[in-house]
């Protein structure tokens, strides 16, 4: 069962700038929310070693045991969040998390855990040099089912953040341009579609002001123009720590959140944000690296669709900020106030360890 | 041998490629963030820094206005304001429920008001409520949280201790209309500025107002103050300080109490001017909400007009009191000495027309201090014929009349001096020359303000120099040597006869005073015809359809006080004005002439 051997092999590198990054998160969730009570701070410091604990234990499971037991998972976390839209809290309008007494834990990041895993034991024995009409339409299914639940409870940013786990499906399996064809159509459709009847309004604001962010100065808009005024006026060097003006008198929106960044970029400036750009490009160039060392096909799918996934937020996350992407509420893995997207989040990174650590054959 | 590794050169040269993107599109992003925070720096420091700071004003207190024993007549006190801080509404219909709800306005009003200022910046405040009471503030002070969008503040409002008392001349202050604000950029007008609209506010409203303050403050998002840069302090405005005695201002405001018309009382040695008083009057305290358009409406409405300030804007009739610059023009002209006398029938027949004395039986024979004594009217109808039209509007110009005084308030009118070229150019017609007979006791088209009479008398109380009448003391030495050239002894022919008409039981003796010799001329204008006058008189009916003159100064020699009355509707001038004009000088008499100075008798 467990080789004593493998222990030797876990990746150090990947937890040390996975808790580094995290850190530097917690220091600028509590400037970014210093007047506020700081049992928020507290409250993320214990997430971290929760999440810290859980990584330790999930990677003594071996991960083609946790890919065997996929679908049933998959399942399971589809009917919780099928279940969410009918017995859901409302919580800022949406029925995305499950409240239990004093802990509120948001399902649908877990199940881009199971998403991963279920695509990694479809793939696993899948040897063609490109993807099948098939394949495509089970991939799509299976990233878009748990996508459209979340997209349903509302929480568009979240159903979004599926994307990348997609998108890294067709890269992997070598989509032909016949079906990147297919989907640019779908793609327009639902947009189409979705513009006309599906999306509430203020989501149509949002992609709004995408395209004109002035229009409105206390809506969208607003957040966006206080976003690039808070990075901008950042500088070089930055305002110092604590020293924002933008995140300090509250002109930025969700600061501790999904602002997080701009927070960053104001009070240590651009030199700052290269600092902070560059350990996450470590942290994300290190996972590549497992895929290269991994032992077997699913083993490159586990850690490619991962890596897609976070390294996917987080440019979702930058390009949001500047008004490369529409405002949608997606916090920067890994940095970002929130307890059950921290612990998804080292639960996915752990399925990347757990391949490098099993990438011998011990016969 | 058994591959125990399978072959993933393909997929991993596939996410290979995959990196290699995702390092571009985060050096993309880098790029664009470098361009932002580096290169844009400037103008996003410039954004932030107008996010974070905010500049205010400090109210100035308007300078006070004081009489000249120091009575304050125009004061100050604190009160709250509410107003509404544009940048942070979110969402205006909402804001203007709830604001509605908490301050319990109008909601149309208040959005009609919010909508008016629309064009001023964001970061201007809209005054929305003023002039609240403390439990008013109390109330909005509970529920401040809620309301991140409004602000309280003090700010010191006018106040008129005596209410109507003076009114027209202290004026009063009325929020700055969208207009101003527009048409005059220069004055750097607040929205919601209280500015002088009429009387001395307007007139010194830039004296008064001072230079405002300014505080620089750090702001959150919610506008709510966080830290103090700078400080300015406001610096107040210069008090106002008046000729006007407060005590002889309301006695004179007591006499007209119930009837319309006007006093005015200067000081001749200094065109001090002493009582100002216009009757009916209003409280400017009114005013001074800056939400009253329906009371502000009754008053413009009123046919009595309350707000006409009636010493410097009612034009009338100068009626008999004209016969003073007859008198002046006809003997400075040589066409009547000293000695000359007429004869009066009670009636004249002139060009063809019977023109009567006001006393029928007729006066008899009469030199000019008796045909001022008695007004007789067939007297002056006799200079009329001597005398041009135009002859007679020469020196009723030199008088001061048909043209400003120049006092120190806005909106004084000219009144009417008739000649053959106004009546040329205006009428369209060559002047008769019985209009002239009319003109010389002061009918037909002359129109005169009662401080313009007052002028003219304080010119002959003057023995001719002539000192522009003012309000403000301290306005420098206004020791002018401009005087009129007629000489000092044919003045002081017209003085004798005013002091006969006081002194001897002439028309003016209603304002006789013992011990203070008292010169005036009364005047009655007619309104009606006097054939129609005796009609009504007849039937029993009392007629008081003349608007009632008197114009006077004291003492004889050296005098130090000028009243002008004017009573409208107030029958033959020695009936009203008179009596009036008497208890002027007398409380002025008892106020400032010390008894030992008086005669023994």
């Amino acid at each position: 069962m467990l080789d004593r051997r493998i222990f030797r092999e876990i990746d150090s590198v990947s937890i040390l700038l996975m808790v580094t990054v995290s850190v530097i998160g917690i220091i600028f969730v509590y400037s970014a929310i210093y007047f506020q009570a700081s049992q928020l701070v507290w409250r993320q410091i214990i997430w971290l070693m929760v999440s810290l604990l859980c990584l330790l234990v999930a990677i003594m499971i071996d991960y083609k045991f946790l890919v065997s037991i996929s679908i049933p998972l998959y399942i399971l976390m589809n009917f919780i969040l099928l279940g969410l839209l009918f017995f859901g809290k409302l919580v800022a309008n949406t029925r995305s998390w499950i409240v239990l007494g004093p802990f509120q834990a948001q399902p649908s990041e877990v199940t881009k855990i199971a998403v991963i895993l279920v695509l990694a034991r479809i793939f696993s024995e899948y040897r063609e040099d490109s993807l099948s009409f098939k394949a495509f339409i089970i991939s799509s299914m299976v990233v878009g089912l748990p996508a459209t639940l979340t997209a349903l409870q509302p929480d568009l940013g979240t159903a979004l953040t599926y994307l990348p786990i997609l998108i890294g499906v067709y890269i992997l399996t070598g989509m032909k341009k016949k079906y990147l064809a297919i989907i640019l159509v779908a793609v327009l459709a639902t947009g189409f579609i979705g513009w006309n009847y599906a999306l509430k309004d203020y989501q149509k604001k949002r992609i709004e002001t995408l395209l004109m962010p002035n229009q409105d100065p206390r809506g969208a808009g607003y957040q966006l123009r206080q976003s690039k005024i808070a990075i901008g006026s950042g500088g070089l060097t930055g305002k110092g720590y604590h020293k924002g003006t933008q995140s300090q008198l509250r002109f930025l929106p969700a600061r501790h959140t999904d602002f997080i960044m701009a927070v960053i970029a104001e009070e240590v400036g651009f030199l700052g944000l290269l600092v902070v750009f560059g350990l996450y490009f470590l942290m994300i160039y290190r996972f590549f690296s497992t895929i290269w060392v991994s032992a077997d096909r699913a083993g490159v799918y586990l850690a490619f669709l991962v890596t897609m996934m976070i390294s996917g937020q987080f440019l979702i996350n930058v390009m949001m900020l500047v008004g490369l992407f529409p405002i949608t509420g997606i916090p920067v893995p890994f940095i970002s106030y929130g307890g059950s997207s921290l612990l998804a989040n080292f639960l996915a990174a752990s399925l990347v360890i757990n391949v490098r650590m099993r990438r011998f054959r011990y016969i | 041998m058994a591959r125990i590794y399978e072959d993933l050169t393909v997929v991993i040269r596939r996410s290979k490629i995959t990196l290699y993107i995702l390092a571009a599109l985060i050096i993309l992003v880098l790029v664009f963030y470098r361009k932002i925070q580096v290169l844009d720096h400037q103008k996003y420091w410039k954004l932030a820094e107008a996010n974070r700071l905010r500049e205010l004003p400090l109210a100035a207190p308007r300078g006070l206005i004081l009489d000249r024993q120091k009575v304050i007549l125009a004061d100050n006190t604190p009160s709250f304001k509410v107003s509404l801080v544009r940048e942070a509404v979110i969402d205006y219909e909402k804001t203007i429920d709830n604001l509605a709800g908490l301050l319990n306005l109008n909601r149309d009003e208040l959005k009609k008001r919010i909508d008016r200022y629309r064009f001023l910046p964001a970061y201007m405040p809209i005054i929305i409520m003023d002039n609240l009471k403390l439990e008013d503030v109390s109330l909005i002070e509970a529920r401040k949280d809620e309301f991140p969008e409004i602000k309280l503040e003090v700010e010191p409002r006018r106040v008129y201790p005596f209410g109507p008392t003076g009114a027209h001349l202290l004026g009063y202050l009325q929020e700055v209309s969208v207009d101003e604000i527009r048409t005059q950029p220069e004055k750097n007008w607040r929205g919601g500025e209280m500015i002088g609209k009429s009387g001395l506010e307007k007139q010194y409203n830039d004296t008064l107002i001072g230079r405002e303050g300014r505080i620089l403050e750090i702001v959150d998002s919610l506008g709510r103050p966080r830290a103090e840069i700078s400080r300015t302090e406001p610096q107040p405005g210069r008090n106002l300080e008046l000729s006007i005695d407060f005590d002889l201002q309301r006695r004179a405001e007591e006499l007209l109490q119930g009837r319309e018309g006007a006093i005015v009382a200067l000081d001749p040695r200094s065109g001090e001017c002493l009582v100002w008083a216009s009757s009916p009057s209003y409280d400017p305290n009114r005013f001074i909400n800056r939400f009253s358009a329906d009371e502000w409406l009754a008053l413009i409405n009123d046919p009595g007009k309350p707000l006409e300030n009636r010493v410097i804007r009612g034009l009338y009739s100068p009626g008999s009191t004209f016969k003073l610059v007859m008198a002046l023009a006809a003997l400075n002209e040589g066409i009547i000495s000293e000695n000359s006398t007429f004869y009066c029938s009670g009636a004249i027949e002139l060009y063809n027309k019977e023109f009567n004395c006001w006393f029928r039986p007729g006066h008899g024979h009469l030199n000019l201090p008796e045909a001022i004594r008695n007004s007789c009217n067939v007297y002056f109808y006799q200079l009329g014929r001597r005398l041009s039209i135009d002859s007679i509007a020469e020196y009723a110009r030199l008088m001061g009349l048909g043209q400003k005084t120049g006092i120190d308030l806005p909106g004084e009118k000219e009144g009417l001096v008739p000649s053959s070229d106004w009546k040329r150019k205006f009428l369209r017609q060559n002047w008769f020359p019985g209009e002239t007979i009319s003109v010389a006791i002061g009918q037909g088209p002359l129109l005169v303000t009662p401080l313009q009479l007052a002028y003219l008398t304080s010119i002959v109380a003057n023995r001719g120099k002539k000192i522009r009448p003012h309000l403000v003391k301290d306005l420098g030495n206004i020791n002018s040597e401009d005087r009129i050239e007629v000489s000092e002894n044919i003045i002081e022919e017209v003085i004798e006869g005013m002091w006969r008409s006081v002194n001897k039981q002439g028309t003016g003796q209603g304002a006789f005073q013992p011990g203070f010799e008292v010169c005036g001329k009364t005047g009655s204008t007619q309104l009606i015809s006097r054939e129609t006058a005796e009609r009504l008189i007849q039937k029993g009916v009392e007629v008081k359809k003349t608007h009632s003159w008197f114009t006077g100064f004291a003492p004889r020699y050296n005098p130090e006080i000028v009243v002008t009355v004017l009573v409208e509707f107030g029958g033959m001038g020695g009936q009203t004005a008179a009596p009036i004009a008497g208890q002027i000088f007398k409380a002025y008499r008892e106020k400032y002439v010390r008894q030992t100075d008086l005669p023994r008798d």
